[in-house]
């Protein structure tokens, strides 16, 4: 009788340590043992080159110079101050992924021209980025719009992107002259395209 | 005596049925993950990462299908006697080689995929070591899949007794810092077996 109870826990061990040995193996799932296996198959990703910009706030962008000004006299000349102008109220934004490592640039123009006697003048005056991961530089001296593109911002590292809204990417300054007080054509526009 | 050899008849017959795990295997089916990006899937917003993009690069919800089905042990023990006869836990892990830089994988399956192997058995009327379900991780939402070649993988899902046409999803996030173009890579699925 002794024997056979000795049996009994000779066969207990023998299963309690084989137990135990399996179930140290599923934390490590690159060592499976007898029970488990490993399959594989293929993947492919596909992605395609990105070149977006747009000025912010958008899409309410519309910036006004001039206008009437309130202190208006019939028989005085008309002040300055209404004719000229600044605005400071834009950000350029931008998200690039190249193509095969290309460089881009943001160019500006005009839609249509600008009337003679007028001129408007575009500066970046600030560089920003908040939530975005980029190393382009900008044109920092002003140029002088015209309806053919001129580089803003050029890219030295191929892809990257500024962060979005008022406050990331590129602070714009407008500066516009208009002594003879000329009205910009109807459907007038600038626009940044990168290239 | 005869109390003796019905017990050591009765820690054989538990040993053998339950104690043991038997060998299975995994099949995977489907072909090639294919993860296709378009205007639609890429970012719109200037000035935000890929990433952000609202329409995700996804696969179709069984771009793979896996069965992990118990070996044959002979004519007598087929893989339906052997699932029908032994049901374990199993989890599933998954792991890429070769993955694309910048691109976050992700991969998910969904709260009892796939169908029991074999269909019904007594077992599911009286399921004493719980039902042959498949249970997914993270609430069946997407889990980023690691990338390396040491074989750390992360459990997307598990399920009790043999199963069959687990449909996998998976999706793709790039940075606007990935490779424009189309790279291949490995995707590696590891079933580990325990008892319950």
């Amino acid at each position: 009788m002794k024997k056979i109870k000795q049996l009994h826990f000779g066969l207990i061990m023998l299963m309690t340590f084989s137990m135990a040995s399996q179930e140290t193996l599923a934390g490590d799932p690159n060592a499976f043992l007898l029970g488990g296996d490993q399959g594989q198959n293929t993947g492919a990703l596909t992605l395609i080159p990105i070149a977006i910009v747009d000025v912010e706030p958008d899409p309410n962008n519309t910036i006004t110079f001039g206008g009437i000004g309130t202190d208006l006299e019939a028989g005085m000349p008309i002040l300055s101050g209404a004719l000229n102008g600044v605005n400071e109220e834009l950000w350029l934004n931008f998200t690039h992924r190249a193509f095969n490592g290309e460089h881009r640039r943001i160019y500006v123009r005009s839609n249509l021209p600008i009337p003679n006697g007028m001129t408007m003048t575009l500066q970046v005056i600030n560089s920003v980025t908040v939530q975005g991961n980029h190393s382009a530089l900008h044109h920092a001296t002003p140029i002088e719009l015209t309806n053919v593109n001129q580089p803003v911002v050029h890219h030295h590292n191929e892809s990257g992107y500024t962060g979005n809204g008022v406050g990331h990417g590129y602070h714009l300054r407008y500066t516009i002259e208009n002594p003879n007080a000329l009205t910009l054509p109807n459907g007038f526009e600038i626009i940044y395209t990168m290239e | 005596m005869k109390n003796t050899l019905l017990f050591l008849a009765f820690l054989i017959c538990t040993h053998l049925g339950y104690a043991q795990i038997l060998p299975g295997t995994i099949t995977v089916s489907q072909g090639t993950v294919f993860l296709q990006q378009d205007t639609a899937t890429a970012i719109s917003e200037a000035g935000l990462d890929d990433t952000e993009s609202n329409m995700k690069i996804e696969t179709p919800v069984d771009a793979t299908l896996m069965d992990f089905i118990l070996d044959e042990t002979n004519f007598l023990l087929t893989s339906e006697v052997n699932c029908t006869a032994n049901i374990f836990l199993y989890k599933v892990y998954i792991h890429t080689t070769g993955a694309p830089q910048n691109t976050v994988l992700e991969a998910r399956t969904f709260e009892n995929s796939g169908q029991r192997f074999p269909l019904s058995i007594l077992y599911d009327s009286a399921p004493v070591l719980g039902a042959r379900d498949l249970l997914p991780a993270n609430g069946a939402n997407y889990i980023p899949i690691p990338n390396n070649n040491s074989g750390e993988a992360t459990k997307i899902f598990e399920f009790k007794g043999c199963r069959e046409q687990i449909p996998i999803q998976f999706r793709a996030l790039p940075s606007v810092f990935a490779t424009v173009g189309t790279q291949g890579f490995q995707i590696h699925y590891t079933v580990t077996a325990t008892l319950i």
